[in-house]
């Protein structure tokens, strides 16, 4: 193998160093809209700017869960016939875990933030904040059985299988303020009603969910990479452990 | 804390959220491809098998 | 670090495991905390989800059985009805027509001062002759937590002037009538 040579960003390629600078603008443009143009909100004040903020997180958090089970299922089903596209699914579902866990924790933060100066708390245990919280500590959980040492085949049945579990958790966190009494409001935005906001507050937040999926995409793919040179890694230690061994017994 | 204080605090812990996990992937993907000695990952591509790419 | 026995060469998944051992039981460990974690958390849930707060309708049938019990409970503000003296906020919340007279003695959060907020109270029915909106009343509720819950509406600052009017229809059905806010 010939020595390192440029690996200024070893997970870079030219289509995500695009995806990257327009990642950045678009999170640029993110903050300019939301924290400059958009109004105030008559009731919230300058609070609502958290708006922008907690609920495209919540939403990529959603998303890059499902692609998890997603691809957590397509593992069980294609690593059966070919282990290079199952493993390509385990990693792509580790990948986009590790996002949403990234996103849900932003979620919680901003979460508690806004609700201190709305609700006047910064936690209560209802139904949405508490199944939000689960939510982030079952894919922990998912994290922390993706590290647990076996073979990878076998890791990736066992964190295919709890992926699938965790992602029942989803639609509850989503709809626990329709089927509980919750101290959090409603959806604030959702498909076949009128929206509850207006104009400019309206168009802001749906770009910034825009603003977020970019950059939530590009963390996906360059964590993905990240994941196969970590497996190449443990493959090459393996190797010359192995060899070393074997030139002993010689 | 006011609502100002409140709103810059959340963005700015979400922007260095996000930027310091930015790093740590970038950064980890270095480390680790410094280690195996391979420059840029121009051909890794998503869909391809780990054992097919190790080379540079 | 222990690469024995020899035999176990030919099984790298076996290899992979032995020379992992150390960080697994970190990772057991971690995995040990989560799950205690997650089953305080999942405690914490099913002891307050199911009934997170009290409409005051409810909470005025209800009233006997709660006896002194502490609890929470839910209506929109009355904006005519606030006064504030010594620490002390007054005020009467309305929910499906039932009228509730409120003593809050901690401060309130800063929305609180928006008219028609809903909040969440935290306290209990205290026994005491009161007059709301709706008539007289046996007892009023003493609370020392007040929570706004904002609703999910979201509008300029630009177009819209905060209304002093009630949300439309909420008190359409109610033998009452409520008095406009001084302003």
């Amino acid at each position: 193998m010939s020595p390192a040579r440029g690996n200024k960003y070893m997970t870079a390629s030219p289509a995500t160093r695009v995806l990257g600078v327009v990642a950045v603008a678009a999170a640029l443009l993110m903050a300019l809209l939301g924290l400059i143009v958009s109004p105030a909100d008559v009731v919230q004040g300058q609070a609502v700017r958290m708006l922008y903020l907690h609920v495209p997180s919540i939403w990529i958090a959603y998303g890059a869960f499902v692609l998890t089970a997603v691809s957590s299922a397509l593992f069980l089903i294609r690593s059966r016939r070919r282990e290079d596209s199952g493993r390509h699914h385990d990693r792509l579902a580790g990948a986009a875990a590790e996002v949403g866990v990234v996103f849900a924790g932003i979620t919680l933060v901003t979460g508690m933030l806004w609700g201190r100066v709305t609700w006047g708390t910064y936690w209560q245990w209802d139904a949405r904040l508490t199944t939000t919280v689960l939510l982030f500590v079952t894919y922990l959980g998912y994290l922390a059985l993706r590290r647990l040492p076996a073979d990878p085949m076998i890791r990736g049945r066992r964190s295919a299988v709890m992926a699938l579990i965790s992602i029942i958790n989803v639609p509850i966190v989503h709809f626990s303020v329709d089927w509980w009494r919750t101290l959090h409001q409603k959806a604030s935005l959702s498909v076949g009603r009128r929206p509850e906001i207006t104009g400019e507050m309206y168009w802001t937040l749906l770009y910034s969910t825009l603003a977020v999926t970019i950059v939530a995409s590009w963390l996906i793919v360059h964590r993905y990479r990240v994941i196969r040179l970590e497996e190449l890694r443990d493959e090459e230690a393996l190797n010359a452990l192995i060899a070393s061994r074997l030139r002993e017994d010689e | 804390m006011s609502e100002v204080a409140t709103v810059a605090t959340g963005w700015g812990v979400t922007f260095v959220i996000v930027t310091t996990y930015a790093l740590w992937v970038v950064g980890r993907g270095k480390a680790i491809g410094r280690e195996l000695g391979i420059g840029e990952q121009e051909e890794l591509d998503l869909g391809s098998d780990s054992s097919t790419s190790a080379n540079s | 670090m222990d690469l024995s026995p020899r035999h176990d060469i030919g099984e790298p998944g076996e290899l992979r495991r032995k020379v992992h051992r150390g960080r697994r039981w970190a990772v057991l460990g971690i995995t040990a905390v989560l799950i205690g974690a997650g089953a305080f958390v999942t405690a914490q849930g099913l002891r307050n989800a199911t009934l997170f707060f009290r409409n005051v309708d409810e909470a005025v049938e209800q009233r006997v059985e709660l006896g002194d019990r502490r609890f929470r409970l839910q209506g929109r503000v009355i904006p005519s009805s606030v006064r504030s003296e010594s620490g002390v906020t007054t005020f009467q919340i309305v929910h499906d027509c039932a009228v509730a007279s409120v003593r809050h003695v901690a401060d309130p959060p800063e929305l609180f001062s928006a008219p028609w907020i809903p909040v969440v109270l935290e306290g209990g029915w205290m026994f005491g002759q009161v007059r709301t909106f709706a008539g007289t009343d046996t007892h009023y509720f003493l609370s020392d937590r007040m929570l706004v819950k904002h609703t999910n509406e979201y509008a300029s600052v630009n177009e819209q002037r905060v209304s002093e009017k009630a949300p439309d229809g909420f008190l359409d059905d109610c033998p009452f009538e409520v008095p406009a806010a001084k302003s």
